[in-house]
C-alpha cells in the first residue's frame, strides 16, 4: 500500500508539473499551446546533450536546460504567437507547427533510439521499509517545490499580482500601466520552464524519445480539462485524481488500462461538470 | 507497286528499330528494388543500408543479367495507412520489380492485399507474425508473391525460446517458475500461447503473464506483480515497446530474478551503454552476431560496420540476404518476370549471412541445423556480449544479474 501511495504521488507530481504550465499560459494569455509537450521533450534532450556531449555536471546541465527551454518559450511567444494572438485558431495552428517541427528535428538530430538522461540519484532509497527509486522521490520533491514556488510567486509578488490582473482583464490591466505583452512572454517562459523541468527530472526514469511530446501533450490536456482550463489549483487537484487513479489501476487491476483512465476522466468531466473541477481563473 | 515495296520495307525497318530500341531500353533499365520500411527507425535505416551494400557489391560485379540494380525507399512507419501508401507509391509510381521490407506485422498485414494486387514479389525482413505467410496457403494464386526471409515467424521463435528455457533457465539456472511480460502486438499474441504450451510441456510453470500497451513507459506496477507471483525467471517479448525504460526500471526495482527473451532494441550493440549498464544480465535473442555462423557472416558484419560506422540490427542481414537471393533467383529464371522468379525462390536453398535460407510451402523461412536460428546473447560485465545458447555457437556461460543471488 505504501508503494502505491508513493508511486501515486510521483505520478501525480509529474502530471501536475506538465499541467500547471499549460493551464497557466491559457489562464493568462488565453493561448492553447500545443507545443507544450515539445517543451517537455526539449528539456529532456537538452539535459541529455549537455551531459553526454558537452560533459557538463548534471546539476549545471539541469539548470541550463530549464533556462534554455524557458528562452525558447519566450522566443516562440514573441516571434510566432504574438503576431497571431487575435485568432485563437491561428495560435493553435502555429503552436502545433512548432510541436511537429520540434519532433522531426529531434528525429533528425538524435535519431529514433531512446536516450539516457543521467539521474541525480542512481540507487534505490529505503522509505519505511519500501525500496523506491531515488530519482522518483527526488522528482516528487522537486515538483512540489517548483509548484509551491510558482504559487508563492503569483500570490505574493508584484509581478504575480500583475499576472493575476492580466488574467482577469487584460485591457483594464493595460490601462493601469501593466505591460501585457511582457507579462505574456514572462508567463510563457514560466510555463516552458516548468515543462522543461519536468522533462529533466522525469527523463531519467521515463522514455526520452522524439515522440515523447505526444504523450506529454495528451496528458497535460487531460489534466487541465478535468481541473478546469486556467485554474492552477484545479490542475493540481486533477493531477492527484488522475495520477492516483492510474496508479491504482496499474497495481490492482490491469496495467494495460492506465491509458484509459485519463480518457474516462475527461468524459466524466465533460458530462458532469464541463468547466472542470475548479473553473478557469488563475490562482482562484 | 514501285512505291509499296519501299514503303513496306521502311515500315518493317522502323518497327524493328523501335522494338530493338525498346528492348535495349528495358535491358539497360536497372532492376528496381522497392523498400517499404520505417526509415526513421533504426530497423528501417539498417534495411536501407544493407540493401545499398548488397546493391553496390552486385553492381560492382556487373549486375544481374547485364542490368544494374537500383533501389528506392518509401516510409511505411508503424502506421498501416502509411504502409499502404508506401506500397502504392513503390508499385504504381515507381514500378519496382521487387519489394523488400517490413517491420510492424500490423502494417505488413494491411499492405498485403495491395502487394498481391500489384503482383510484385515482396520479401519480408522484419515482421514476424505467422499470419503474414499463412495467406499464401489460403489463397496461393493471389498471395504467392509473399516471401519471408527474416525473422523466423513468432511461432518458430516461441519454440526456440522453449528450447532455451528448457536447457538454460531450467537446466543451467535451476529455475522452473517463469513470468512472461510482452507487448500487446499481433506478433506477440501469436507467440505467447505457443510459448506457454511449450514451457508447460517441459515442466516449466508459467505463474504470471501480462501483455501491455507498447507505449507504456512505467513498468513498476508490472514488476511488483511479477515479484509477488513467485516467478524465478522473467521472459520478455519486446519489439516496439520502450525497452530502454523497461530495462532501466527493472534495474532500479532490482527485480530479484534473471530475465531475458526477445528484446529487439537490446540487439543493438550500444544498447547496454545507452542505458548506463543497466542491461547487464539481460539475455536477448539475436539473428546475427560477429561470429562465424556461416563463412559470409564476419565479412558482412565487418563491411557493414566499416561503411556505416555501426553494427547491424536484425533487419540488416535479412535485407542483405534478400537482395542476393532475389538476384540469384532472377539469374536462374533468366528474367524478372515475377511468376518465373517465384518458381526459383520456392526451390531456393541459399547460403546467407545468418544461415541457409529455404522456404516452406507458405514461403516462410525455416529453422533447423544449418538454417536460420535464434542466438541467445547475454549482456555481461562491462557491457560485453556472450552467446549463451545454442551450445554449438556459445561463447560463454549464462550469468545472474549482479543484484541477484543464487
Amino acid at each position: 500500500m505504501l508503494t502505491v501511495l508513493i508511486y501515486g504521488a510521483v505520478t501525480s507530481a509529474i502530471l501536475a508539473m506538465l499541467a500547471v504550465g499549460f493551464t497557466l499560459i491559457f489562464g493568462v494569455a488565453r493561448i492553447l499551446n500545443l507545443a507544450h509537450g515539445a517543451f517537455y521533450a526539449l528539456g529532456a534532450y537538452c539535459a541529455y546533450s549537455l551531459t553526454a556531449i558537452f560533459k557538463l555536471p548534471l546539476i549545471v546541465a539541469a539548470l541550463v536546460s530549464v533556462a534554455l527551454v524557458a528562452l525558447f518559450g519566450v522566443a516562440m511567444e514573441r516571434v510566432l504567437v504574438r503576431p497571431l494572438r487575435q485568432s485563437s485558431l491561428a495560435v493553435l495552428m502555429i503552436t502545433l507547427m512548432v510541436a511537429l517541427t520540434m519532433e522531426q528535428a529531434l528525429f533528425v538530430v538524435f535519431g529514433s533510439q531512446s536516450k539516457n538522461v543521467p539521474a541525480f540519484i542512481n540507487h534505490p532509497v529505503n522509505l519505511y521499509g519500501v525500496s523506491l527509486d531515488g530519482q522518483r522521490l527526488l522528482a516528487l520533491a522537486i515538483a512540489v517545490c517548483l509548484i509551491g514556488a510558482l504559487w508563492l510567486f503569483i500570490q505574493r509578488t508584484r509581478l504575480g499580482s500583475a499576472i493575476l490582473a492580466i488574467s482577469q482583464d487584460p485591457e483594464a490591466a493595460q490601462y493601469m500601466g501593466i505591460p501585457a505583452n511582457r507579462i505574456f512572454s514572462l508567463v510563457m517562459g514560466l510555463s516552458a520552464a516548468l515543462a522543461g523541468a519536468a522533462g529533466v527530472i522525469a527523463g531519467p526514469f521515463l522514455s526520452v524519445r522524439p515522440t515523447m511530446d505526444q504523450t506529454a501533450m495528451i496528458t497535460a490536456f487531460s489534466v487541465v480539462i478535468v481541473g478546469g482550463l486556467g485554474s492552477i489549483p484545479g490542475s493540481i487537484l486533477a493531477a492527484l485524481v488522475i495520477g492516483y487513479s492510474q496508479t491504482f489501476v496499474a497495481f490492482y487491476l490491469n496495467p494495460e488500462w492506465t491509458g484509459t483512465v485519463s480518457l474516462v476522466a475527461i468524459l466524466l468531466t465533460l458530462v458532469l461538470r464541463p468547466s472542470g473541477l475548479m473553473g478557469r481563473a488563475v490562482g482562484a | 507497286m514501285r512505291r509499296i515495296v519501299p514503303l513496306v520495307t521502311s515500315l518493317i525497318f522502323a518497327g524493328a528499330l523501335a522494338l530493338s530500341l525498346q528492348a535495349r531500353a528495358a535491358s539497360s533499365k536497372p532492376i528496381l528494388i522497392g523498400l517499404d520500411t520505417p526509415i526513421q527507425l533504426q530497423v528501417g535505416k539498417d534495411t536501407v543500408a544493407a540493401v545499398k551494400m548488397a546493391v553496390d557489391e552486385i553492381n560492382a560485379k556487373g549486375g544481374v543479367l547485364g542490368r544494374k540494380l537500383a533501389y528506392v525507399a518509401a516510409d511505411e512507419g508503424t502506421d498501416p495507412q502509411l504502409g499502404v501508401s508506401a506500397i502504392n507509391k513503390l508499385t504504381s509510381d515507381d514500378h519496382v520489380n521487387v519489394l523488400i521490407g517490413g517491420y510492424d506485422s500490423g502494417v505488413t498485414l494491411a499492405e498485403e492485399p495491395h502487394i498481391a494486387q500489384s503482383k510484385t514479389i515482396w520479401i519480408g525482413v522484419g515482421s514476424a507474425s505467422p499470419n503474414i505467410t499463412a495467406l499464401v496457403g489460403k489463397d496461393y494464386d493471389k498471395y504467392k508473391y509473399i516471401f519471408r526471409v527474416n525473422p523466423l515467424n513468432s511461432a518458430l521463435q516461441a519454440a526456440q525460446i522453449v528450447d532455451f528455457a528448457k536447457h538454460v533457465v531450467k537446466g543451467q539456472l535451476g529455475r522452473d517458475k517463469v513470468a512472461i511480460l510482452g507487448e500487446s502486438a499481433i506478433w506477440v499474441r501469436g507467440l505467447v500461447p505457443v510459448l506457454v504450451k511449450g514451457l508447460e510441456a517441459n515442466g516449466i510453470k508459467v505463474v504470471y503473464q501480462q501483455l501491455f500497451d507498447e507505449t507504456m513507459n512505467d513498468f513498476t506496477p508490472l514488476f511488483a506483480r511479477v515479484k509477488d507471483s513467485g516467478a524465478q525467471y522473467l521472459l520478455t517479448i519486446l519489439s516496439h515497446a520502450n525497452s530502454d525504460v523497461f530495462v532501466k526500471q527493472l534495474y532500479e526495482a532490482r527485480l530479484p530474478m534473471p530475465y531475458g527473451g526477445i528484446d529487439v532494441k537490446s540487439m543493438t550493440p550500444n544498447f547496454c551503454s545507452r542505458v548506463n549498464g543497466a542491461a547487464v544480465g539481460e539475455t536477448t535473442v539475436n539473428f546475427i552476431t560477429r561470429a562465424p555462423i556461416t563463412p559470409k557472416t564476419i565479412p558482412f558484419w565487418d563491411s557493414f560496420v566499416k561503411i556505416n560506422g555501426r553494427a547491424p540490427v536484425y533487419t540488416a542481414p535479412g535485407a542483405y540476404n534478400s537482395v542476393y537471393l532475389y538476384a540469384w533467383a532472377v539469374k536462374k529464371a533468366g528474367t524478372t518476370d515475377a511468376d518465373k522468379v517465384i518458381k526459383e525462390l520456392e526451390k531456393a536453398d541459399y547460403l546467407g549471412v545468418s544461415g541457409k535460407i529455404k522456404f516452406n510451402k507458405v514461403h516462410d523461412d525455416i529453422d533447423g541445423t544449418g538454417y536460420q536460428n535464434l542466438l541467445f546473447v547475454q549482456w555481461q560485465k562491462d557491457c560485453t556480449r556472450a552467446v549463451v545458447w545454442p551450445q554449438s555457437v556459445a561463447t560463454g556461460k549464462v550469468v545472474l544479474p549482479p543484484w541477484v543471488s543464487k
